[in-house]
This record gives structure tokens, C-alpha cells and sequence, in this order.
């Protein structure tokens, strides 16, 4: 503009067509979004809050282990559950955001104005998303081999802890960007995916009797935090059934019900983000839209 | 019209790039857009006029595919609205949000804008550096877009919106929150994008005086309708404000003049009224008789005498304006009589 042959060189530059993509557009919102979430430092700040709650965790489990009351298994899984709790809290909140934060932003339209595949944007968005799990799980890895005191256990516990840890990592990161994709806001957003999360963990908190109802397997084997802590502590602990356990550790074909129930919710979930939710992803939430004719009709009746 | 694999192909207007047939906008009851109809040739600046909720950023989220309209369809150089991607391409938009994010740097933004449009990462990086000089920013290319000024902030809009060569660029209040030397640089740059790359330029504003400035075209919205459209010398024509107040100035002088500027206009034979409109600002309104007889030769010769009446009384002027002569009376008009 200052320099008018500056301004001719240049406009002949951009009247050059694109040549055509060499890079995927989900790696290239990954890249980006990954470089946000981690040089922006949210993810160093849930991984800190992550590494404060595991020591708080092992240094009652190991004051408990003195007292020689928690054996080194148990203490084990409880430690695996708790970093898988934490763990997949903190992609679900990053995904929770993920849509609705660039939506308050305003930088969402940006990209929808793009030619690109609305579902190549969300893998994007979800891959980056996950990024914090495979960190969670490695800085799990000193707290569990503190605790297990040399137990065999610690191998099995790593390798399985792996496998259920990420599928339930997918499963509530991918809900995380449901609820964002269908939300207009950050808060509406964050709320719905927390109560999510405390409803699925509500479970394990029950009695034990009530536990062992029928309505109470069936949820356990649907609910995927559920299923995945039976799977653990009968994989990892039921050669030595738990005085007071709730749960009978049964044959090992039971054993993989609570895997296979883990592993069809995570289908589902990335079933509905990708098929369903993603080419649907709009400026605005569907959520509102869905919403305000039954609101307009209330405040109608009103 | 031919719409072959969503192509529109037009012999007589060859150079139409953006056209608009009875685009209708509902939200269940409520009616955010009626009947919108317009076409824009390349090379040409297009001001979207109107009061808040007019329905201006409605249509531009309809026309740039962010919004699927209830009913009717648009053309982009000749690609149906039935195919958005294929229209995304051809587009470049600055919305009223910005949308800019803070931790990354400019030229880092831009090349993986670029590279979204499908550019190799070399080639969008050096469409974003050009870009970035054509806007006047190439000295702050590798600073975070956070430590940017607002300003700054709406020329990068601008290069991103420009990222991939668009046909068409929508340009949503754009000269929001600019001090004026800020509004004026960012108008020229609209215009260049218009002249020199010869795309169609879709403008919504409230700044009047700079729109009637800058644009070749226009439509004035209002309640979801649109009440003028046409070049801006036929919506100033066709208004009924033109004639019913092609006789009157505003004229400003220093305030302490007013009482003596008053006195020297009334006793002109051609003025039939003078009335102080603003006594500390120093505006006077001036009505002129019927003479003329709609002669616009005639009406000019009359308002010079108003001139040189104060010139020779020594009075100052500081402003001098003759009625409906603007687009801002037209606007205040027509969005009042939708209003009425």
C-alpha cells in the first residue's frame, strides 16, 4: 500500500493459485492446536495439578503400605485407577473447550470460512486434545513403580493401564467434543462433560450391596470408567480376591465383558463425533438451536 | 440459467461475480431476511448499509456459506450456493469478530491459512509475507498477533481474508474502533483490493460519509428489507428526501456569528426562512424559495449567493452542506420510514 511497486510485486505473488495441499488439513489444525495447548502452557498446568494430586495419592497410599494395610496390588491399581481418572479429566475439559472456547473467541468462523472438511478440523482438534493423555500415563510411571514395591504386578498393570487408560481417553475426549460441538458456550460445555464424568464415576462409589444388583452390572459393564476399573482389578487383583470387594473376580471370559463393554462405548462416542457431529459443526451450536423453539414456546406460554 | 455441476454461465454479464436471488432468513417466527436480491460485478465496491439488526450480517453470513439461507440462492463467479465449499474457495472474509488469535505470529498465521487453502507451507508462507507488505505490516511479520493494536489487527484480517486470491471479498465492519487516519488507510485499502486484484468488495459500515465515498454501489437494509439498492448517485435520486429538501443548507459559522449570519441570510430575497439549528455549534438551516423550479443549475446559483451574502459580511464559515445531498440523509430517511 506504502510502496506501490511493492503492492504490484506482491499482488502478482498472490494471484498465484494454490498449487495444491501437500499436508492434510487435520495434521495441520493438529500441529497448530497442539502448539497452543502446549507452548500456551495449559497443558503444563493441568500436568502439574495431575503430578500434585498423583504424589498427595502415593504418599497416603505409602504412610497406609507402613501400617501394612494396603498390599502392594491393590495399592497398585488404586494407583493405575487414579491416573487414568485424572488422566482422562484433563483431555476431556481441553476437548470440552476445544469448539465453544473458539467459538467465544470468535476465531471458529475463521476457520469454517476455510474449503475444508469439517470433520478433518475436529480430528484435528481431537488428536491435540489427546496429546496430554500419553504424557499423564508416562508421569504416572515412577508413582507406580514406587508402589508396587517390586511386585510382578507392575508390568501388567503398565501394559493394561496402556490400553484401557487410552480407550477411555478417546472415549471422554471425543465426548468432551460432542458436547462442545453441540454447545454454545464454554460453561454450558465444561458443565454437561463434568457431569458426565461424575455420573460414570458415581458408580464405584456405591455400596456394596447395592453393587450387586443386576440394574448395577449392567451399568457397570456400560459405564466405560466403571467397566474399565472391574476389568483392572480383575485382571490385576483377582488372583487375590479383596477381603470385602464387592465384586466376585468370576472366570476371566466375564473379564473381558467389562473391556468389550469399554471399547463399544468408545466406538459409539467416536461413531456420533465423527459421522454424525463433525460435518454438522457449525457457527453456532445445535444444542441452541435445538433448544430455542422449545424455550421461545415456553416464554410464549408465559 | 445454466447450471451445469452448479456453474451459472452468463453471456450478458460476464463480469457479474456475485449474485443474490430472494434470499429469505427466518428463525421460527422471526424473519431475519426478506427477499434480498442484488449482483455485484468484479472490480466494484459494495456498501451494506443499515441499522443495528438490520440484517446485514445475516446476509453476509448467507453469502460467505455460514449460514443456509431459509429460502432463494446466490451465485459466486458462477458456482451455485447448492455447493459452499466449492464457494469457499472463491471468498475472502473479514468478519466483525476478527478472530484472531494471540499467541502466534503473523506470518505463522497466515502461512498456515494459506496452507488450509492449500498451499504448499513455502508458497504460503511467501502469499503471507507479500501480503503482509501489501497491507503495511511486513516490519511486524514475526511478532505474536497479541502485541498488535487494533488497528493492526484489522489490516492482518485483511491479508487473511486475502489468502487465497478471492473473487469476492465481505468485509464486515471493518473500520470498527479505528481512529480516523486508521479508517481512512483501511478505506484506500478496500479500494485497492477492488481496483487493482479487480474483485467484487462486500462492505458493511455504519461510517456513511466513508462508504458514500468509497463505494460504487449500495443497499440499505432495514428490518430484515432492503428499502434502496443501486449506485450511490441512484439511491440518492430516488429518494423523495432529495426533493422535498433540495432547497435547504446547513451552514456553520463561528457561534457568536450565528445572530449576524442570520440577519445577512434574511435579508437575502431567495432565502425564504433561516432557523439557528445549533446555536453553540454555530449551525444555521437555511430553506430557499421555490424559484428555481427544480432548475439544479438554477438551485446551485442560489446557494453560491448564500456564499458570497456571509463572504462579504466578513462572517467565517466553517461548514457548508446542502441537504439530502448525502447518503446519511438518505440512510436516516428510508430506515425511518421502514421504522414508521
Amino acid at each position: 500500500m506504502n510502496d506501490p511497486q511493492a503492492v504490484n510485486g506482491s499482488r502478482v505473488e498472490s494471484r498465484a493459485e494454490p498449487s495444491g495441499s501437500t499436508s492434510l488439513v487435520w495434521w495441520l489444525v493438529f500441529k497448530q492446536e497442539l502448539t497452543e495447548l502446549w507452548l500456551g502452557g495449559r497443558v503444563l498446568n493441568f500436568l502439574i495439578l495431575f503430578s500434585v494430586l498423583m504424589s498427595i495419592m502415593a504418599f497416603l497410599l505409602a504412610t497406609n503400605n507402613e501400617l501394612s494395610l494396603t498390599p502392594p496390588k491393590l495399592m497398585e491399581l488404586i494407583t493405575l485407577q487414579a491416573a487414568i481418572t485424572f488422566g482422562l479429566f484433563i483431555g476431556l475439559v481441553i476437548a470440552a473447550e476445544s469448539i465453544t472456547g473458539e467459538r467465544e473467541r470468535a476465531t471458529l468462523e475463521a476457520l469454517l470460512l476455510t474449503p475444508t472438511s469439517r470433520r478433518q478440523i475436529v480430528a484435528g482438534k481431537f488428536l491435540a486434545a489427546l496429546s496430554p493423555w500419553p504424557a499423564a500415563m508416562v508421569l504416572s510411571i515412577p508413582y507406580m513403580v514406587t508402589l508396587s514395591q517390586g511386585d510382578a504386578v507392575l508390568g501388567s498393570a503398565l501394559l493394561w493401564g496402556a490400553l484401557t487408560g487410552s480407550l477411555l481417553a478417546i472415549a471422554f475426549t471425543g465426548l468432551g467434543m460432542l458436547v462442545s460441538i453441540w454447545s454454545n458456550s464454554n460453561k454450558i460445555s465444561l458443565f454437561v462433560s463434568l457431569l458426565i464424568y461424575l455420573l460414570c464415576l458415581l458408580p464405584s462409589q456405591l455400596p456394596g450391596q447395592v453393587q450387586a444388583t443386576p440394574a448395577l452390572t449392567f451399568i457397570q459393564t456400560v459405564d466405560p470408567v466403571e467397566a474399565t476399573n472391574q476389568f483392572l482389578q480383575k485382571t490385576l487383583v483377582n488372583s487375590q480376591p479383596q477381603v470385602g470387594s464387592a465384586v466376585d473376580p468370576g472366570p476371566m471370559g466375564q473379564v473381558w465383558i467389562f473391556l468389550a463393554g469399554s471399547a463399544v462405548v468408545t466406538a459409539l462416542i467416536l461413531g456420533l463425533l465423527f459421522l454424525v457431529a463433525a460435518p454438522r459443526l457449525r457457527l453456532e451450536g445445535e444444542g441452541a438451536s435445538m433448544i430455542r423453539p422449545i424455550w421461545n414456546r415456553m416464554e410464549a406460554i408465559e | 440459467m445454466n447450471q451445469n455441476n452448479g456453474s451459472k454461465t452468463s453471456a450478458a454479464e460476464p463480469a457479474t461475480l456475485l449474485l443474490a436471488e430472494d434470499l429469505h432468513m427466518s428463525y421460527g417466527d422471526r424473519v431475519a431476511l426478506r427477499k434480498l436480491s442484488f449482483n455485484l460485478s468484479a472490480g466494484r465496491v459494495m456498501g451494506f448499509l443499515g441499522p443495528n439488526g438490520a440484517g446485514k450480517t445475516t446476509s453476509i453470513r448467507i453469502l460467505t456459506t455460514m449460514l443456509e439461507p431459509t429460502s432463494g440462492r446466490f451465485f459466486v463467479d458462477g458456482i451455485s450456493s447448492q455447493y459452499p465449499e466449492r464457494i469457499r474457495r472463491k471468498i475472502g472474509v473479514l468478519p466483525e469478530g476478527l478472530g484472531l488469535p494471540k499467541q502466534i505470529t503473523a506470518i505463522a498465521y497466515l502461512t498456515y491459512f494459506g496452507q488450509l487453502y492449500g498451499r504448499t507451507a513455502a508458497e504460503a508462507k511467501r502469499v503471507g509475507m507479500a501480503l503482509l507488505q501489501d497491507v503495511g505490516m511486513q516490519h511486524r511479520a514475526d511478532s505474536l498477533i497479541g502485541t498488535y493494536s487494533h488497528g493492526m489487527r484489522q489490516r492482518l484480517g485483511i491479508a487473511r481474508a486475502l489468502v487465497n486470491d478471492p473473487k469476492i471479498v465481505f468485509l464486515d465492519e471493518p473500520t470498527l474502533g479505528l481512529d480516523p487516519r486508521g479508517q481512512q488507510e483501511l478505506l484506500s485499502m478496500i479500494q485497492h483490493i477492488a481496483r487493482e486484484r479487480n474483485a467484487g468488495v462486500v462492505l458493511s459500515s455504519h461510517l456513511l460519509s466513508e462508504i458514500e465515498g468509497i463505494c460504487d454501489d449500495v443497499v440499505i437494509m432495514n428490518l430484515g428489507r432492503v428499502v434502496a439498492k443501486g449506485t450511490v448517485a441512484e439511491v440518492i435520486g430516488q429518494t423523495q428526501l432529495n426533493a422535498n429538501h433540495r432547497n435547504t443548507v446547513r451552514i456553520r459559522v463561528p457561534s457568536p456569528s450565528v445572530a449576524q449570519a442570520q440577519q445577512v441570510l434574511e435579508a437575502m430575497p431567495d432565502v425564504q426562512q433561516v432557523t439557528p439549528a445549533d446555536v453553540t455549534a454555530g449551525w444555521l438551516v437555511a430553506e430557499l424559495g421555490d424559484g428555481a423550479n427544480g432548475d439544479s443549475a438554477e438551485e446551485a446559483h442560489n446557494k453560491n449567493k448564500i456564499l458570497e451574502a456571509l463572504i462579504r459580511a466578513q462572517i467565517p464559515i466553517r461548514g457548508f452542506e446542502a441537504a439530502g445531498g448525502r447518503l446519511q440523509d438518505v440512510f436516516l430517511q428510508l430506515t425511518a420510514e421502514a421504522i414508521e
